[in-house]
């Protein structure tokens, strides 16, 4: 009888073991939970969505027969949690920047008119380096000579101290960040104005090397 | 007699115009190279202007950006290369059928106007380019097939692991074949006559059954056994929750090892929101785009990279398996570690330049949290918020300012 109890104990902690092996992540399977309540988000997370309307039914304890870890906006475009803004909107800013509307292609007026707001001191030029190594470097190189790993494959970057450049105006370096020019793509979805405008102050800097 | 004397010579005598006609093209040829300078100095002052202004779109013997150089002076005269390159744009638009193809070929992308050059130098950097392209290929280093270097690749440690298990499995074959056999054979030899030396032999040998029923030899095995079990258990147990390793497919084969490794591009350049807000954030499409554009960009025929114009022809989201699942009861805040902080992003995240699949790295529990705080000193350096703190500090301990000193195990930083 002893022999036997113990003979089923060690099962028990074998299959147990097995068990708990197979709870551990691996590539494609996240592993498994000791609270998914607590795990999942009851409200719309931005960067999450579980479309699957059952995914977590057998742990679920909310009355909508939806699934605990169901997480999608059914009244948005894609189901998405994240929602577009409002049509005719502007985002309010700490500078109240409005959007940058003067059109790709006028480059020149842009060069001749737009003028920075901000000021040249040696604090704005060391922020905009900072912040020109983590935007442009990779393209433009170190020093603005074209020679980052990505343009040396992308192609068609120009030298900052070239003649053709080193003496276009600061509201020609800002229109080239914010909307494209030639192969380079608008960047004002990563940049904030102002940090556009610290950047214009740094490769200024370049220009004269 | 070169074609420039002939076509000189024909063009004197006007009763063979059809002639003429026909070596029309090559006369003017020649009258663009005639003015080209071999002259080393000119050429090095066309290499130097070239390199500054024109080697970003243009190679001399390839096509880059733009057409390659080479024989462009055969295929223009002289003048109209200078027109074009003083201002491209007003050429085109003049109609001319040769620029406007060109300009077609070359998804309408306009070149610069360098109207700030004078005659002289862009005639010293077509020299330059007439030069290079003259230049006898150099000889390509072909590696030499008996370089052991070369030839055999490292043998992958996969392909190690599985000669060890064919290794192990061909060992326990030849073990039950051998039993077998010993099995085999004392059964032959029970049924045979045989004299008392022989089978006190015979019997001698290794009791199996003994030593099996031997305590001390069953007390070893299961103190063993239930050892590894109750390791796997308890490790187990501790991996419930615990998602470390998780590399889950995504809907696009999107390497960070070329992107922040090769290529070293910024992880800000993409996840926006690193230094500003509580998520690192997805880049959206545009930003692929500013490389990969459906125009020239770079692999844009690569089915991979077309599933993100896809998503912008369809306005659909790419949807993206999220790796980093923090449990809903902790708050983590990327900006606060990254900006504020100083954290390299490959302390928590790993070699992540090296991944072509995002792996989670770190395991992301609490006691992993608790123990970088207790051991991260803060930078206070210029940074005038800290000062007080630092000053009150400095009272009670000798120790530098940890993260846990300003509040780092406090519960309800992070649980709320």
């Amino acid at each position: 009888m002893f022999q036997m109890k113990t003979t089923t104990n060690r099962l028990i902690l074998i299959i147990v073991g097995a068990v708990l092996v197979s709870c551990s992540a691996g590539k494609d399977d996240p592993g498994k939970e000791y609270a998914p309540n607590m795990y999942h988000s009851v409200a719309y997370e931005p960067l999450k969505q579980i479309k699957d309307k059952d995914a977590g039914n057998w742990v679920s304890s909310l009355d909508d027969g939806l699934g605990e870890y169901y997480s999608s906006n059914p009244n948005n475009p894609n189901e998405m949690n994240m929602r577009v803004p409002p049509a005719n909107t502007v985002r309010r800013s700490k500078n109240g920047d409005l959007p940058y509307r003067i059109p790709k292609d006028s480059l020149a007026y842009a060069a001749a008119n737009v003028k920075s707001p901000i000021g040249n001191t040696q604090e704005i030029v060391d922020a905009g380096k900072l912040l020109y190594t983590r935007f442009c470097t990779h393209c433009h190189g170190d020093t603005g000579q074209g020679d980052g790993a990505v343009g040396q494959a992308f192609g068609g970057v120009p030298v900052y101290n070239s003649a053709a450049l080193k003496d276009v105006s600061e509201g020609h370096i800002y229109h080239v960040i914010t909307v494209g020019k030639g192969r380079m793509g608008a960047h004002a979805s990563q940049l904030s104005p102002e940090e556009r405008w610290k950047i214009v102050r740094y490769v200024q800097t370049l220009q004269k090397q | 007699m070169s074609i420039k004397q002939l076509a000189a010579k024909l063009t004197k005598n006007l009763t063979v115009l059809p002639l003429v006609f026909f070596l029309s093209l090559a006369s003017v040829s020649a009258q663009g190279t005639d003015s080209l300078s071999t002259d080393q100095a000119v050429i090095d002052a066309g290499a130097s202007l070239f390199r500054q202004n024109c080697a970003s779109c243009h190679k001399v013997k390839e096509r880059y950006i733009g057409p390659a150089l080479e024989g462009v002076y055969d295929r223009r005269t002289l003048p109209q290369i200078i027109a074009f390159v003083k201002n491209s744009s007003k050429e085109i638009q003049s109609g001319d059928p040769y620029l406007v193809a060109l300009y077609e070929e070359y998804n309408k992308l306009e070149m610069t106007a360098f109207d700030f050059f004078d005659d002289e130098q862009i005639v010293s950097i077509i020299s330059y380019v007439k030069a290079e392209a003259e230049k006898e290929p150099e000889a390509v280093v072909v590696g030499d097939p008996n370089d052991p270097n070369t030839s055999g690749a490292g043998i992958s440690t996969g392909y190690l692991n599985a000669i060890l298990v064919g290794l192990v499995i061909v060992l326990i074959l030849i073990l039950i074949v051998l039993m077998l056999i010993v099995t085999v054979l004392q059964r032959y030899l029970n049924q045979k006559e045989l004299d008392e030396d022989d089978k006190e032999i015979l019997a001698s040998p290794f009791n199996f059954e003994a030593l099996l029923k031997n305590k001390a030899t069953i007390g070893v095995l299961a103190f063993i056994f239930m050892a590894i079990v109750l390791k796997t258990v308890i490790d187990g147990a501790y991996n419930i929750g615990v998602q470390e390793g998780y590399a889950p497919t995504q809907p696009i084969a999107f390497s960070h090892k070329i992107h922040a490794g090769d290529f070293q591009i910024d992880c800000n350049y993409c996840h926006t929101g690193v230094r500003k807000s509580k998520n690192a954030n997805i880049p959206s499409p545009n930003i692929c785009m500013n490389c990969h554009n459906p125009n020239d960009g770079i692999l844009k025929d690569s089915p991979e990279i077309k599933k993100i114009f896809a998503a912008v022809d369809n306005n659909a989201p790419i949807e993206w398996v999220r790796v980093h699942n923090l449990p809903d009861l902790a708050y983590f805040n990327h900006a606060q570690h990254v900006e504020v902080g100083n954290i390299e992003c490959q302390t928590c995240h790993g070699p992540i330049e090296e991944m072509d699949v995002v792996r989670q790295h770190s395991n992301l529990t609490m006691g992993w949290c608790i123990d970088c705080h207790r051991k991260t000193d803060i930078n206070t350096q210029g940074n005038a918020y800290y000062d007080k703190l630092v000053e009150l500090h400095k009272e009670q301990s000798k120790e530098p300012m940890k993260v846990e000193d300003i509040g780092g195990l406090e519960c309800s930083k992070c649980h709320y």
